[in-house]
């Protein structure tokens, strides 16, 4: 079972519980970023940039994790579909009491394209 | 079982149209490309396109067609069937690389076609296709469901141990997944069949990742992976080749490179629990996929 790109074993069944996967990412540096900056779509006149600095939660959190993985220059980076759906669904459960975090789930799980960049 | 013990057995199964052959060219060759795996590829659909962007041709000679121009089975040679992948995948290039064969099937309406599954894999079986040196993965690509037993031959055989059910939210792609569950529940407890996820081919309509987990977290497995619709498949189709050949800095070979890594390092493999009609059908309805029904107009014609 993948659940953000980590590997469960299948003994652990096919619904990780989330506290599992906060584990995964509990030892992320997120000390360095200040602002994750996000852009929807492709097509040129429909792209919009996202903004989110709510560093108390999961999203933020994982949302840095994917972008410094495998990331040494820090360039740019697409959002894995799945990946990007995974956080959102995750976050909606654990980061339900804050508004901010919400509304930039409600857009992760649109159907556009996202890249990330952090600042 | 002819090959050697670390041989991996995988099927792609699929409602017919649903992107089968397209995914599973690209998600091997990002298997092939990224992860070095050396892979042949039993493409079991009588219109033989499961190999077309590996070999950057419209369509190999099938085993069947071989066999009919040349009389018999027995006179046709390896060399013939198996044809080494182009570009990346050729056995010379460094990296994994992919060999070809198709099963071919009888003209429309005549005949079995799941025949022609059958006499394939014995005649690789044979042939030694599957002693072939280095060999990590044998990839089934299967035609539409499981109703037809010849092409259930994969999976009632034991041949192939782990399968990927390429769907979307689409009705006719969900009862299809649900169905080939059944097929593999019918034999899993002789064949050794499992069930390895679903992959997500999406058409990108609302809700569709959530129906599809919907739908794997119901029959037991995963949803390994949700792959977008993107125009890049096309322009790399029209080239035949596969997208991680065409533009391997994509952002849709990124996807297939990340079901890659899953197949790969899967160990989920279950027993599945198919779902009832009537469980289908409430899934579709709390999905909006259908429209709820007034019983009391069903069978009513509309009025003038």
């Amino acid at each position: 079972m993948f659940v953000l790109g980590f590997h469960f074993p299948a003994s652990m069944g096919n619904q990780i519980p989330d506290e599992l996967v906060a584990e995964k990412i509990a030892e992320v540096d997120i000390s360095d970023v200040k602002e994750i900056k996000l852009l929807m779509g492709t097509k040129e006149r429909d792209k919009e940039w996202l903004s989110y600095t709510n560093k108390d939660t999961f999203l933020f959190r994982a949302m840095v994790h994917y972008f410094k993985e495998e990331n040494p220059e820090k360039a740019q980076k697409y959002m894995i579909y799945m990946n990007r759906y995974q956080m959102s669904a995750i976050s909606k459960r654990v980061d339900a009491a804050d508004d901010e975090t919400m509304k930039l789930c409600h857009h992760l799980d649109n159907m556009e394209q996202f890249r990330i960049e952090v600042a | 079982m002819a090959g050697a013990a670390s041989l991996r057995q995988i099927a792609f199964y699929g409602k017919g149209g649903i992107g089968k052959s397209t995914t599973s060219q690209n998600t091997l060759a990002a298997m092939s490309h990224y992860f070095d795996k050396n892979i042949m590829i039993v493409g079991c659909d009588p219109k033989a396109d499961s190999t077309r962007l590996i070999l950057h041709e419209k369509a190999q000679d099938t085993i069947l067609s071989l066999a009919a121009e040349l009389g018999t089975i027995e006179d046709v040679e390896m060399e013939q069937a198996r044809l080494w992948g182009k570009g990346l995948f050729d056995k010379e290039t460094p990296g994994g690389w992919i060999n070809c064969t198709e099963s071919g099937g009888p003209e429309p309406g005549v005949g079995c076609a799941g025949r022609g599954v059958i006499t394939a894999i014995n005649f690789l079986e044979e042939e030694g296709a599957y002693d072939e040196e280095g060999l990590d993965f044998v990839s089934y690509d299967v035609l539409g469901d499981v109703v037809c037993g010849g092409f259930a031959m994969p999976i009632r055989e034991g041949k192939a141990q782990e399968i990927y059910i390429v769907m979307s939210g689409e009705m006719m792609a969900m009862y299809a997944a649900n169905n080939i569950s059944k097929g593999i529940l019918k034999y899993a407890n002789t064949g050794g069949v499992r069930l390895a996820g679903l992959v997500c081919n999406a058409r990108m309509t609302d809700k569709e990742y959530d129906l599809a987990l919907e739908l794997a977290q119901r029959l037991g497995t995963q949803l390994i992976h949700f792959v977008p619709r993107n125009n890049i498949v096309q322009h790399a189709e029209l080239r035949r080749m596969t997208v991680v050949e065409y533009s391997p800095y994509s952002d849709q070979a990124r996807e297939y490179k990340e079901l890659a890594r899953k197949i790969v390092y899967n160990d989920m493999k279950i027993i599945p629990t198919p779902i009832t009609m009537d469980e289908l059908e409430e899934l579709l309805l709390a999905f909006g996929l259908e429209d709820e029904v007034d019983e009391s107009q069903v069978g009513k014609a509309a009025e003038a």
